[in-house]
């Protein structure tokens, strides 16, 4: 699972700006999110289980 | 059921909330009827139903903030993307019988913004149905 962040005011998928939810988005989803500025990534578990830091 | 004025809705694209910046929703959701009329004593025709063609267009407000309508749309068209759609009258409430919420992945087959002097930047946006699902009314909200 990735903790994200929303970064814009129009929200994503429910959440507010500000707000943090851990999902796993489609690698799709989640490059278009972050490129017009939705949300950034928190916490990223990788395969292994290890946490990685911001990106 | 009450009469409504469409104030309160929700119109979500790809995840995004654009719903202030939207003004019209109109589905539209339509058969094809294909003639299968043969000699007859009456000389009545006779169909089936065919393919189902189903769009929804959205007037949207023209804004180009972070995360709004042209960083949401532009992009999905440009890179020809499949996205989710979702349309309710209610967005105080969650997707229920008397709240139905219309979804269904999409896709931009044309992106046209424009602007005229002194008037409020508006533009129409047709999206289509991408998938063997289609658009459809849910009664549930979504998990």
């Amino acid at each position: 699972m990735t903790l994200y962040k929303v970064t814009a005011a129009t929200g994503f998928r429910g959440f507010k700006e500000g707000e943090e939810f851990e999902a796993e988005l489609a690698p799709d989803e989640e490059r278009r999110a972050k490129e017009r500025g939705s949300i950034r990534v928190v916490k990223r578990d990788d395969k292994e289980g290890k946490k990685e830091g911001k990106e | 059921m009450s009469k409504r004025v469409a104030l309160k809705d929700s119109v979500m694209v790809d995840a995004v909330d654009l719903s202030n910046f939207a003004r019209s929703v109109e589905f539209s959701s339509e058969h094809e009827r294909v003639d299968v009329s043969g000699f007859n004593a009456t000389g009545s025709n006779e169909y089936l139903t065919g393919p189902t063609e189903q769009s929804v267009t959205v007037e949207f407000f023209g804004s180009y903030g972070t995360g709004e309508v042209h960083q949401t749309l532009y992009p999905i068209h440009r890179d020809r993307e499949v996205v989710a759609f979702a349309w309710r009258p209610d967005q105080t409430a969650p997707a229920s019988a008397t709240n139905p919420e219309l979804r269904g992945q999409v896709q931009l087959y044309s992106y046209g913004p424009g602007a005229t002097r002194g008037d409020t930047e508006t533009f129409s946006v047709v999206f289509q149905a991408a998938d063997e699902d289609g658009l459809a009314f849910q009664t549930t909200p979504l998990p």
